[in-house]
């Protein structure tokens, strides 16, 4: 070997050996000195934290029949960063299956940043078909899409749930805590492409989904009473109008409908005049209705009997200066006729032999003016003045349900403790919550809550509501034929800048079968027009209309044999 | 040699658990897919079977054929009392010849002659 070999060889040696000593370097500089940030750079990369959210809880109807649960949909993004090169391109791809603007989603598509949502709420078929296109940078995030099937069924009830699904009405809102899953999370790792390397997961905690919840509402019942609602509507043209049925034994509430109402599905779009739950947030003069409260103190303190007869003053009676009016003038009344004929003057009277203490203790016994406890937001409590703020007036008006306010659920409950043997029982509108294996992990009882009248009062009463249903009382058109029914009807005057003005509130509430209550039903509409507006002529009615329907579902055996000619016609 | 063999059947070894594993979390992973899959389209189907179901739609979908549905009327009911206590007396009367499936039923005079 020559020199000039040894020399290209000496430098050759200690080139390579140079090389691998950077090499060398390096290596320890990586993997060494910088250890601790590279690796936690690369875990980084890798690794990633991803949230999982519980699925919403469903509800259900007293049957099982579904009334809302979650779907699963799918958040369509993009990386403008990617892009903005071909925007022309994927937007005209992505417009038919997104339903949106080619410009729109052009402008989207060329944004700034590396993150922009296209569009929310996608089905998972879209979602498969935009996958299927491979268009570079269009990502897919999961979410949650609250449904409703019944659409407007419902609607006050159950309520709806925000942009976050979390409850703001109705029973979502009530059992938000019960409906609304546990998050978890898992630690997994990815690929080069982004995919999840599944045997790398290291950690995990699966979420839970939220609890079921069921309710006493039965969709048949609650179905019936939308479309006679609905019937009455546009029957009468009220402002509003509001029918509860429920199960007086128990305090179940069958069903609560309202009107105006919405469509659970597009509830942002209602106006929020629609979207109120009238049945426990409106309050107003309940007018005769409230002569059960009044008519029954009486009778339980043993201060008059149902045969006790009083003067209703022909029609105007003069009490501290003021003349109080009945809608048709009469005599002589026993206090079973001021009930079923639904005198003013006669309930007055009663009111003043009783006193003003007496009947206010009545008003708080039966729940007036302080809330239900039903559950559900957006309850009020009425207005029940205190005795002391009471005018001279008062004790001839408040028997007949005037300076007294009380929303739709305290009359029915104040009914139903009437049919129930006096006891006045809180209403229930969630059976249970149950979990994915059906397991109870709460269950509502029937809960009394006081007991105003004694049975012997209430069987006194009953045997008064009879009479109202019957060609004598207020009600005739309220009788359900072959179905033993009692009932009260109302019509109050409403009070528009503080003055009485031509404008009623029209109610209905009876129960059936009237020996032994297995329903009660509550018919308000606000301010009926086309001449009508008697409770009796406007809501008694539809009260019949809901409960033949209701009796013929549940299967209650009649108390008389039927006869109606109109069922016969429709039977052939 | 020998523990160069060792040495190279636990290399392989390794190599094929670490496969065997990383397959298995794909399976896992295909698995985990189609479950959440089927959870999807099941919820998504029980939503559309309860619009299917209710009362409301049946009611149009009746009227739009003219099936001429109707619940049954009180006059086309028969309706059965509750068998309450008196019918068990009168039921397990030794005359009633009503053999409830919870007594031993006696065997007949003729299983015991003999042939």
């Amino acid at each position: 070997m020559t020199t000039t070999h040894k020399t290209r060889a000496l430098i050759v040696v200690t080139c390579l050996s140079l090389m691998f000593t950077a090499l060398g370097g390096r290596l320890v500089q990586l993997h060494v000195l910088r250890h601790d940030e590279l690796s936690s750079q690369a875990a980084a990369n890798r690794g990633q934290v991803v949230q999982r959210q519980g699925r919403r809880g469903e509800i259900r109807d007293c049957n099982g029949n579904l009334l809302a649960n979650s779907q699963s949909v799918r958040i369509v993004c993009a990386d403008p960063s990617i892009t903005t090169s071909n925007a022309g391109v994927v937007a005209a791809k992505l417009s038919p299956l997104l339903k949106m603007d080619v410009a729109v989603l052009q402008a989207k598509l060329t944004g700034p940043g590396q993150y922009v949502r296209l569009k929310q709420k996608v089905d998972e078929e879209t979602a498969q078909q935009i996958r299927s296109l491979k268009l570079k940078g269009i990502l897919f995030e999961d979410q949650y899409l609250r449904t409703y099937p019944h659409g407007t069924l419902a609607s006050h009830y159950i309520g709806f749930v925000d942009s976050d699904h979390k409850g703001v009405q109705g029973i979502e809102s009530a059992m938000n805590q019960y409906l609304e899953g546990v998050s978890g999370y898992e630690v997994i790792e990815r690929d080069r492409k982004g995919r999840e390397i599944r045997a790398l997961r290291t950690e995990g905690i699966e979420p839970r989904d939220g609890y079921h919840v069921v309710l006493t509402l039965d969709q048949v019942i609650q179905h019936v009473a939308e479309t006679e609602l609905e019937k009455a509507m546009s029957e009468f043209h009220p402002q509003a109008g509001v029918i509860i049925v429920s199960r007086p034994k128990t305090g179940e509430i069958l069903a609560m409908s309202c009107r105006p109402t919405f469509d659970l599905n597009n509830a942002g779009a209602a106006l929020a005049d629609a979207r109120r739950n009238r049945c426990i947030s409106d309050v107003a003069e309940p007018g005769s209705t409230f002569k059960i409260v009044v008519c029954s103190g009486a009778m339980n303190e043993r201060i008059v009997t149902l045969q006790d007869r009083f003067d209703c003053h022909n029609g105007a009676f003069l009490y501290a200066g003021r003349i109080l009016h009945d809608a048709h003038p009469y005599g002589i009344l026993p206090v079973e006729g001021i009930l079923y004929k639904s005198s003013n003057i006669g309930a007055a009277v009663v009111g003043l032999k009783m006193g003003a203490p007496r009947l206010y203790e009545y008003i708080r016994r039966y729940g007036f003016g302080r809330k239900t406890g039903i559950g559900l937001p957006g309850e009020v409590s009425g207005i029940a003045h205190p005795l002391a703020s009471w005018s001279s007036l008062s004790i001839t008006r408040i028997p007949m349900g005037h300076e007294i306010a009380a929303t739709p659920i305290q009359m029915i409950m104040a009914m139903n403790a009437i049919s129930n043997g006096g006891k006045l029982m809180k209403p229930i509108v969630v059976k249970r919550v149950v979990d994915d294996a059906g397991r109870v992990i709460l269950e509502n009882v029937p809960q009394q809550v006081g007991q105003p009248i004694s049975p012997a009062t209430t069987a006194m009463m009953t045997t008064a509501l009879r009479r109202v249903t019957t060609a004598e009382g207020t009600a005739p058109k309220a009788a359900v034929e072959g179905y033993d029914t009692a009932g009260k009807t109302g019509t109050a005057q409403k009070i528009e800048g503080g003055q009485y003005v031509r404008k009623y509130y029209s109610s209905f509430i009876g129960y059936l079968p009237a020996s032994d209550p297995e329903l009660s039903i509550l018919v308000s509409l606000d301010d009926p027009s086309g001449g009508a507006y008697y409770g009796g002529s406007v809501s008694g009615p539809v009260f019949r209309r809901v409960a033949e329907k209701v009796v013929e579902y549940l299967g209650m055996p009649p108390q008389k044999p039927v006869t109606n000619s109109k069922q016969m016609a429709s039977v052939r | 040699m020998l523990a160069c063999v060792c040495i190279a059947v636990v290399g392989v070894a390794y190599v094929w658990q670490k496969n065997q594993i990383y397959r298995l979390g794909d399976e896992l992973k295909k698995r985990e897919a189609t479950a959440s899959a089927a959870e999807k389209r099941n919820t998504m189907l029980a939503a559309q079977l309860a619009q299917l179901k209710s009362p409301a739609l049946l009611e149009a979908r009746c009227q739009q054929y003219g099936l001429g549905l109707v619940a049954p009327r009180e006059q086309q009911m028969v309706r059965l009392p509750e068998p309450g206590p008196e019918w068990d007396a009168k039921l397990l009367a030794p005359s009633s010849g009503f053999v409830p499936s919870t007594v031993p039923a006696k065997k007949p005079a003729t299983r015991t002659v003999a042939r």
